[in-house]
Protein backbone atom coordinates (compact mmCIF):
# COMPACT_ATOMS: atom_id res chain seq x y z
CA UNK A 1 0.00 0.00 0.00
CA UNK A 2 2.69 1.93 -0.02
CA UNK A 3 2.24 2.11 -3.81
CA UNK A 4 -0.35 4.66 -4.70
CA UNK A 5 -1.80 3.90 -8.32
CA UNK A 6 -1.89 6.73 -10.69
CA UNK A 7 -5.26 8.73 -10.56
CA UNK A 8 -5.81 9.05 -7.28
CA UNK A 9 -3.74 11.71 -5.94
CA UNK A 10 -4.62 15.57 -7.19
CA UNK A 11 -2.31 17.62 -9.34
CA UNK A 12 -1.11 20.03 -6.28
CA UNK A 13 0.20 16.85 -4.03
CA UNK A 14 1.38 15.19 -7.33
CA UNK A 15 3.78 18.35 -8.21
CA UNK A 16 5.15 18.68 -4.52
CA UNK A 17 5.84 15.35 -4.36
CA UNK A 18 7.63 15.26 -7.40
CA UNK A 19 9.92 18.14 -6.59
CA UNK A 20 10.75 16.89 -3.27
CA UNK A 21 11.97 13.62 -4.48
CA UNK A 22 13.91 15.36 -7.00
CA UNK A 23 15.67 17.64 -4.61
CA UNK A 24 16.28 14.32 -2.66
CA UNK A 25 17.78 12.63 -4.93
CA UNK A 26 19.91 15.17 -6.36
CA UNK A 27 21.36 15.83 -2.91
CA UNK A 28 21.57 12.08 -1.85
CA UNK A 29 23.28 11.72 -5.61
CA UNK A 30 25.70 14.42 -4.78
CA UNK A 31 26.32 13.28 -1.22
CA UNK A 32 26.71 9.83 -2.21
CA UNK A 33 30.55 8.97 -2.42
CA UNK A 34 32.04 6.77 -5.14
CA UNK A 35 32.84 4.04 -2.51
CA UNK A 36 29.32 3.71 -1.36
CA UNK A 37 27.50 3.41 -4.81
CA UNK A 38 27.54 -0.64 -4.70
CA UNK A 39 26.00 -0.51 -1.04
CA UNK A 40 23.09 1.59 -2.10
CA UNK A 41 22.67 -0.43 -5.60
CA UNK A 42 22.60 -3.71 -3.38
CA UNK A 43 20.55 -2.23 -0.90
CA UNK A 44 18.01 -0.79 -3.89
CA UNK A 45 18.41 -4.72 -4.74
CA UNK A 46 17.14 -5.76 -1.68
CA UNK A 47 14.10 -2.74 -1.70
CA UNK A 48 13.03 -3.91 -4.57
CA UNK A 49 12.69 -7.84 -3.82
CA UNK A 50 11.40 -7.11 0.02
CA UNK A 51 8.53 -5.49 -1.75
CA UNK A 52 7.19 -8.39 -3.71
CA UNK A 53 6.61 -10.52 -0.73
CA UNK A 54 3.11 -9.85 0.37
CA UNK A 55 1.16 -10.59 3.19
CA UNK A 56 -2.37 -10.78 3.79
CA UNK A 57 -4.11 -8.50 5.67
CA UNK A 58 -7.64 -7.58 6.10
CA UNK A 59 -9.10 -7.03 2.71
CA UNK A 60 -5.95 -6.08 0.64
CA UNK A 61 -2.10 -7.02 1.05
CA UNK A 62 0.71 -5.15 2.88
CA UNK A 63 4.67 -6.12 2.24
CA UNK A 64 8.13 -5.14 3.45
CA UNK A 65 8.78 -1.45 2.77
CA UNK A 66 12.18 -1.34 4.80
CA UNK A 67 12.00 2.81 4.89
CA UNK A 68 13.62 2.78 8.02
CA UNK A 69 16.52 -0.20 7.63
CA UNK A 70 17.52 1.95 4.11
CA UNK A 71 17.55 5.54 5.79
CA UNK A 72 19.93 3.77 8.53
CA UNK A 73 22.07 2.52 6.17
CA UNK A 74 22.28 4.66 3.40
CA UNK A 75 21.17 8.09 4.89
CA UNK A 76 20.51 10.41 2.31
CA UNK A 77 21.81 7.93 -0.64
CA UNK A 78 18.31 6.57 0.49
CA UNK A 79 16.52 8.70 -2.11
CA UNK A 80 18.23 7.49 -5.76
CA UNK A 81 18.18 4.14 -4.24
CA UNK A 82 14.42 4.38 -3.34
CA UNK A 83 14.17 6.16 -7.08
CA UNK A 84 15.42 3.51 -8.80
CA UNK A 85 13.51 0.42 -6.66
CA UNK A 86 10.04 2.00 -7.08
CA UNK A 87 10.57 2.92 -10.64
CA UNK A 88 11.22 -0.74 -11.54
CA UNK A 89 8.39 -2.15 -9.00
CA UNK A 90 6.41 0.52 -11.68
CA UNK A 91 7.72 -0.33 -14.62
CA UNK A 92 7.86 -4.18 -14.18
CA UNK A 93 4.94 -4.84 -11.83
CA UNK A 94 2.65 -2.46 -12.00
CA UNK A 95 2.98 -1.69 -8.36
CA UNK A 96 2.29 2.23 -8.17
CA UNK A 97 1.59 3.86 -11.17
CA UNK A 98 4.59 6.35 -13.25
CA UNK A 99 3.00 10.07 -12.54
CA UNK A 100 2.60 9.02 -8.96
CA UNK A 101 6.25 8.15 -8.84
CA UNK A 102 7.13 11.33 -7.18
CA UNK A 103 4.68 11.37 -4.57
CA UNK A 104 5.70 7.33 -3.66
CA UNK A 105 9.40 8.00 -3.50
CA UNK A 106 8.85 11.21 -0.75
CA UNK A 107 6.73 8.72 1.23
CA UNK A 108 9.31 6.19 1.24
CA UNK A 109 12.78 7.74 0.87
CA UNK A 110 11.70 11.32 3.51
CA UNK A 111 10.38 8.82 6.42
CA UNK A 112 14.20 7.05 5.11
CA UNK A 113 15.99 10.28 5.83
CA UNK A 114 13.98 11.34 9.29
CA UNK A 115 14.63 7.87 10.47
CA UNK A 116 19.03 8.01 9.44
CA UNK A 117 18.32 11.41 11.77
CA UNK A 118 16.63 9.51 14.46
CA UNK A 119 18.94 6.34 14.89
CA UNK A 120 22.23 8.75 14.93
CA UNK A 121 20.77 10.33 17.94
CA UNK A 122 19.09 7.36 19.14
CA UNK A 123 22.36 5.97 19.19
CA UNK A 124 24.85 8.40 20.09
CA UNK A 125 26.80 6.44 22.86
CA UNK A 126 27.66 4.04 20.29
CA UNK A 127 27.46 1.04 22.54
CA UNK A 128 25.88 -2.30 20.86
CA UNK A 129 22.78 -2.42 22.73
CA UNK A 130 21.76 1.22 22.28
CA UNK A 131 22.64 1.16 18.47
CA UNK A 132 21.04 -2.16 18.24
CA UNK A 133 17.60 -0.91 20.21
CA UNK A 134 18.01 2.31 17.59
CA UNK A 135 18.15 0.47 15.17
CA UNK A 136 14.96 -1.26 16.05
CA UNK A 137 12.87 2.20 16.68
CA UNK A 138 14.38 3.65 13.61
CA UNK A 139 12.81 0.29 11.50
CA UNK A 140 9.56 0.52 13.03
CA UNK A 141 8.87 4.46 12.89
CA UNK A 142 10.34 4.36 9.02
CA UNK A 143 7.28 1.82 8.07
CA UNK A 144 4.39 4.28 10.34
CA UNK A 145 5.99 7.46 9.23
CA UNK A 146 6.12 6.21 5.51
CA UNK A 147 1.91 4.80 6.26
CA UNK A 148 1.73 8.53 7.33
CA UNK A 149 3.10 10.15 4.52
CA UNK A 150 0.51 8.08 2.15
CA UNK A 151 -1.90 8.74 3.96
CA UNK A 152 -1.69 12.42 4.37
CA UNK A 153 -1.33 12.37 0.33
CA UNK A 154 -4.55 10.38 0.29
CA UNK A 155 -6.41 12.58 2.65
CA UNK A 156 -5.13 15.72 0.96
CA UNK A 157 -6.51 14.78 -2.06
CA UNK A 158 -9.77 14.30 -1.32
CA UNK A 159 -12.40 13.73 1.34
CA UNK A 160 -13.47 10.27 -0.57
CA UNK A 161 -9.94 8.89 0.67
CA UNK A 162 -10.39 9.78 4.04
CA UNK A 163 -11.13 5.81 5.18
CA UNK A 164 -8.57 4.39 2.96
CA UNK A 165 -6.06 6.59 4.50
CA UNK A 166 -6.88 5.30 7.96
CA UNK A 167 -6.92 2.15 6.76
CA UNK A 168 -3.16 2.13 5.60
CA UNK A 169 -2.34 3.29 8.90
CA UNK A 170 -4.18 0.05 10.39
CA UNK A 171 -3.34 -2.19 8.31
CA UNK A 172 1.26 -1.10 8.28
CA UNK A 173 0.86 -1.74 12.45
CA UNK A 174 2.27 -5.63 12.27
CA UNK A 175 4.36 -4.52 9.40
CA UNK A 176 5.90 -2.36 11.33
CA UNK A 177 6.24 -4.64 14.04
CA UNK A 178 7.90 -7.04 11.75
CA UNK A 179 10.39 -4.26 10.54
CA UNK A 180 11.69 -2.96 13.76
CA UNK A 181 12.50 -6.63 14.61
CA UNK A 182 14.22 -6.89 11.19
CA UNK A 183 16.23 -3.76 11.29
CA UNK A 184 17.05 -4.92 15.28
CA UNK A 185 18.87 -8.03 13.78
CA UNK A 186 20.28 -6.90 10.61
CA UNK A 187 21.86 -3.98 12.44
CA UNK A 188 23.14 -6.14 15.38
CA UNK A 189 24.31 -9.06 13.15
CA UNK A 190 26.38 -6.04 11.22
CA UNK A 191 27.98 -4.58 14.31
CA UNK A 192 29.12 -7.81 15.01
CA UNK A 193 30.39 -8.84 11.98
CA UNK A 194 31.28 -5.72 10.50
CA UNK A 195 31.71 -2.99 12.18
CA UNK A 196 32.99 -0.61 10.20
CA UNK A 197 30.30 -1.01 7.74
CA UNK A 198 30.34 2.83 6.07
CA UNK A 199 26.30 3.33 7.46
CA UNK A 200 27.44 2.15 10.76
CA UNK A 201 30.95 4.06 11.44
CA UNK A 202 29.42 7.73 12.21
CA UNK A 203 27.72 6.10 15.28
CA UNK A 204 29.97 6.88 18.34
CA UNK A 205 31.78 9.87 17.38
CA UNK A 206 33.51 9.44 14.06
CA UNK A 207 32.21 11.82 11.84
CA UNK A 208 32.49 11.89 8.31
CA UNK B 1 33.13 -5.52 -5.55
CA UNK B 2 34.27 -4.13 -2.39
CA UNK B 3 33.68 -5.94 0.78
CA UNK B 4 30.76 -3.49 2.64
CA UNK B 5 28.35 -5.29 -0.58
CA UNK B 6 28.77 -8.82 0.55
CA UNK B 7 26.35 -8.49 3.39
CA UNK B 8 23.47 -6.68 0.95
CA UNK B 9 24.37 -9.70 -1.29
CA UNK B 10 23.06 -12.12 1.59
CA UNK B 11 19.73 -10.10 2.29
CA UNK B 12 18.91 -10.29 -1.27
CA UNK B 13 19.49 -13.59 -1.66
CA UNK B 14 17.93 -14.71 1.93
CA UNK B 15 15.24 -12.10 0.60
CA UNK B 16 14.10 -13.84 -2.59
CA UNK B 17 14.70 -17.15 -1.20
CA UNK B 18 11.42 -15.88 1.39
CA UNK B 19 9.62 -14.95 -1.62
CA UNK B 20 10.33 -18.02 -3.69
CA UNK B 21 8.59 -20.20 -0.93
CA UNK B 22 5.98 -17.89 -1.24
CA UNK B 23 5.56 -18.31 -4.82
CA UNK B 24 6.69 -22.43 -4.91
CA UNK B 25 4.26 -23.03 -2.42
CA UNK B 26 1.37 -21.04 -3.89
CA UNK B 27 -1.62 -23.04 -4.19
CA UNK B 28 -3.59 -22.79 -7.25
CA UNK B 29 -6.91 -23.92 -8.65
CA UNK B 30 -8.53 -23.34 -12.12
CA UNK B 31 -11.95 -23.77 -12.80
CA UNK B 32 -13.94 -24.13 -16.31
CA UNK B 33 -17.89 -24.72 -16.75
CA UNK B 34 -18.49 -27.81 -19.14
CA UNK B 35 -22.28 -27.90 -19.68
CA UNK B 36 -23.53 -27.67 -16.10
CA UNK B 37 -20.41 -29.07 -14.23
CA UNK B 38 -18.16 -27.07 -12.85
CA UNK B 39 -14.62 -28.83 -13.73
CA UNK B 40 -11.59 -27.78 -11.96
CA UNK B 41 -7.71 -28.64 -10.98
CA UNK B 42 -6.17 -27.56 -8.05
CA UNK B 43 -2.05 -27.57 -8.40
CA UNK B 44 0.99 -26.28 -6.31
CA UNK B 45 3.41 -24.47 -7.99
CA UNK B 46 5.59 -25.39 -9.59
CA UNK B 47 3.27 -27.80 -11.61
CA UNK B 48 2.19 -30.40 -8.86
CA UNK B 49 -1.52 -31.94 -8.23
CA UNK B 50 -2.90 -31.25 -5.35
CA UNK B 51 -4.67 -34.68 -4.65
CA UNK B 52 -7.02 -35.37 -2.10
CA UNK B 53 -8.01 -31.86 -1.03
CA UNK B 54 -11.47 -30.56 0.15
CA UNK B 55 -13.23 -28.95 -2.16
CA UNK B 56 -16.07 -26.27 -1.41
CA UNK B 57 -18.58 -24.98 -3.29
CA UNK B 58 -20.43 -21.87 -2.11
CA UNK B 59 -22.82 -18.96 -3.14
CA UNK B 60 -22.43 -16.27 -2.48
CA UNK B 61 -24.31 -16.05 0.24
CA UNK B 62 -21.55 -17.86 1.80
CA UNK B 63 -24.24 -21.30 2.15
CA UNK B 64 -22.19 -24.17 0.94
CA UNK B 65 -23.78 -25.79 -2.36
CA UNK B 66 -21.60 -28.54 -2.27
CA UNK B 67 -18.35 -30.41 -1.42
CA UNK B 68 -15.99 -33.22 -3.04
CA UNK B 69 -12.49 -33.69 -2.93
CA UNK B 70 -9.43 -33.88 -5.49
CA UNK B 71 -8.45 -36.97 -6.99
CA UNK B 72 -4.67 -38.52 -7.78
CA UNK B 73 -4.45 -35.96 -11.07
CA UNK B 74 -5.98 -33.17 -8.37
CA UNK B 75 -8.80 -32.70 -10.57
CA UNK B 76 -12.45 -32.28 -9.67
CA UNK B 77 -15.90 -31.71 -11.21
CA UNK B 78 -19.06 -30.72 -9.14
CA UNK B 79 -22.45 -30.22 -10.94
CA UNK B 80 -24.13 -26.62 -10.54
CA UNK B 81 -27.65 -26.95 -9.83
CA UNK B 82 -28.54 -23.08 -9.71
CA UNK B 83 -27.25 -20.21 -12.26
CA UNK B 84 -26.19 -17.92 -9.33
CA UNK B 85 -22.00 -17.08 -8.54
CA UNK B 86 -19.99 -20.00 -7.43
CA UNK B 87 -17.36 -19.68 -5.27
CA UNK B 88 -14.76 -22.81 -5.55
CA UNK B 89 -12.39 -23.04 -2.10
CA UNK B 90 -9.44 -25.31 -2.61
CA UNK B 91 -8.65 -26.26 1.15
CA UNK B 92 -4.73 -27.64 1.03
CA UNK B 93 -4.94 -28.85 4.85
CA UNK B 94 -1.49 -27.43 5.43
CA UNK B 95 -2.54 -23.28 5.36
CA UNK B 96 -2.86 -22.71 1.56
CA UNK B 97 -6.41 -22.24 0.26
CA UNK B 98 -6.77 -20.92 -3.69
CA UNK B 99 -10.15 -19.55 -4.59
CA UNK B 100 -11.74 -19.43 -7.59
CA UNK B 101 -15.20 -17.73 -8.85
CA UNK B 102 -17.34 -18.73 -11.53
CA UNK B 103 -19.80 -16.09 -12.58
CA UNK B 104 -23.48 -16.83 -12.89
CA UNK B 105 -23.51 -15.86 -16.40
CA UNK B 106 -20.59 -17.93 -17.37
CA UNK B 107 -23.61 -21.21 -16.43
CA UNK B 108 -25.55 -22.20 -19.28
CA UNK B 109 -28.90 -20.89 -19.60
CA UNK B 110 -30.27 -24.23 -18.87
CA UNK B 111 -30.22 -23.74 -14.91
CA UNK B 112 -32.02 -22.19 -12.53
CA UNK B 113 -31.41 -18.48 -11.50
CA UNK B 114 -33.18 -19.40 -8.08
CA UNK B 115 -33.74 -22.77 -6.31
CA UNK B 116 -35.84 -25.33 -8.64
CA UNK B 117 -39.45 -23.81 -8.49
CA UNK B 118 -41.98 -25.87 -10.23
CA UNK B 119 -42.66 -24.21 -14.05
CA UNK B 120 -45.43 -22.18 -14.20
CA UNK B 121 -47.41 -23.73 -16.71
CA UNK B 122 -47.43 -20.87 -19.49
CA UNK B 123 -51.41 -21.37 -20.87
CA UNK B 124 -49.51 -21.40 -24.18
CA UNK B 125 -46.61 -23.71 -23.61
CA UNK B 126 -44.92 -22.63 -26.38
CA UNK B 127 -42.64 -20.70 -24.42
CA UNK B 128 -40.69 -23.70 -23.53
CA UNK B 129 -41.06 -25.24 -26.63
CA UNK B 130 -39.19 -22.38 -28.75
CA UNK B 131 -36.43 -22.15 -25.94
CA UNK B 132 -35.30 -25.97 -25.68
CA UNK B 133 -33.47 -26.48 -28.65
CA UNK B 134 -31.68 -22.91 -28.58
CA UNK B 135 -30.74 -23.91 -24.77
CA UNK B 136 -29.52 -26.90 -26.26
CA UNK B 137 -26.78 -26.06 -28.72
CA UNK B 138 -25.77 -23.23 -26.53
CA UNK B 139 -24.66 -25.78 -23.94
CA UNK B 140 -23.16 -27.89 -26.73
CA UNK B 141 -21.04 -24.94 -28.13
CA UNK B 142 -20.14 -23.79 -24.56
CA UNK B 143 -18.96 -27.46 -23.57
CA UNK B 144 -16.98 -27.56 -26.32
CA UNK B 145 -15.08 -24.31 -26.17
CA UNK B 146 -14.51 -24.50 -23.01
CA UNK B 147 -12.91 -27.59 -23.12
CA UNK B 148 -10.40 -26.46 -25.65
CA UNK B 149 -9.96 -23.07 -23.93
CA UNK B 150 -8.65 -25.19 -20.63
CA UNK B 151 -5.31 -25.92 -21.66
CA UNK B 152 -4.73 -23.00 -23.06
CA UNK B 153 -5.82 -21.10 -19.60
CA UNK B 154 -3.88 -23.58 -17.87
CA UNK B 155 -0.80 -22.81 -19.78
CA UNK B 156 -1.26 -18.80 -19.47
CA UNK B 157 -1.13 -19.72 -15.85
CA UNK B 158 2.05 -21.77 -15.62
CA UNK B 159 3.30 -18.99 -18.31
CA UNK B 160 2.71 -15.62 -15.54
CA UNK B 161 4.73 -17.50 -13.30
CA UNK B 162 7.45 -17.87 -15.34
CA UNK B 163 7.41 -14.07 -16.37
CA UNK B 164 7.27 -13.39 -12.51
CA UNK B 165 10.76 -14.97 -11.91
CA UNK B 166 12.37 -13.13 -15.11
CA UNK B 167 10.64 -10.01 -14.05
CA UNK B 168 12.43 -10.11 -10.39
CA UNK B 169 15.83 -10.96 -12.07
CA UNK B 170 15.05 -8.59 -14.96
CA UNK B 171 15.04 -5.77 -11.92
CA UNK B 172 17.54 -7.07 -9.83
CA UNK B 173 19.97 -7.04 -13.05
CA UNK B 174 18.69 -3.24 -13.82
CA UNK B 175 19.72 -1.93 -10.47
CA UNK B 176 22.93 -3.51 -10.28
CA UNK B 177 23.62 -2.73 -14.14
CA UNK B 178 22.90 1.17 -13.09
CA UNK B 179 25.40 1.20 -9.82
CA UNK B 180 27.78 -0.33 -12.01
CA UNK B 181 27.41 2.54 -14.38
CA UNK B 182 27.17 5.31 -11.46
CA UNK B 183 30.44 3.70 -9.88
CA UNK B 184 32.39 3.47 -13.42
CA UNK B 185 31.15 6.69 -14.19
CA UNK B 186 31.87 8.02 -10.73
CA UNK B 187 35.57 6.80 -10.97
CA UNK B 188 36.11 8.21 -14.20
CA UNK B 189 35.23 11.48 -13.31
CA UNK B 190 37.78 11.60 -10.28
CA UNK B 191 40.49 10.31 -12.79
CA UNK B 192 40.10 12.84 -15.25
CA UNK B 193 39.66 15.79 -12.40
CA UNK B 194 42.12 14.58 -10.23
CA UNK B 195 46.21 15.29 -11.72
CA UNK B 196 47.80 11.97 -12.97
CA UNK B 197 50.46 11.73 -10.26
CA UNK B 198 48.06 11.75 -7.79
CA UNK B 199 45.64 8.67 -9.03
CA UNK B 200 45.76 5.88 -6.58
CA UNK B 201 43.56 2.92 -6.08
CA UNK B 202 41.86 3.75 -2.39
CA UNK B 203 40.40 0.75 -1.46
CA UNK B 204 39.22 1.87 1.99
CA UNK B 205 36.80 4.44 2.50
Amino acid sequence: MAHIPDGVLSAPVLMAGAAVSLAGCAYGLWRLEAERIPQAALFAAVLFVAALVHFPAGPSSVHLILSGLTGVLLGWAAFPAILVALLLQAVLFGFGGLVVLGVNVMSVALSAVLCRALFLAVARSGNHRQTVMAAGLAGGIGVVLTALLVSLALALSGQAFATAAKLVVLTHIPVAVIESIFSAAVIGLLLRVKPEFPGLTLVGGKRE
Amino acid sequence: MNKPGLLPVLFVVSLSVTAGLAEAHGLKALVTVEGTSLVGSAHLTPRRPLRHATVTVTGTDGNVLATTTTDDAGHFRIEAKRRVDHRIIVDGGDGHVATYTIRADELPDSLFLSPPTPLVQAGEGSLPALSAPGTDWRTFIDQSIARQIRPLREQIDAYQEKIWWHDVLGGIGYILGLGGLAFGLSRRRRRTDASPSTVTRRNDP
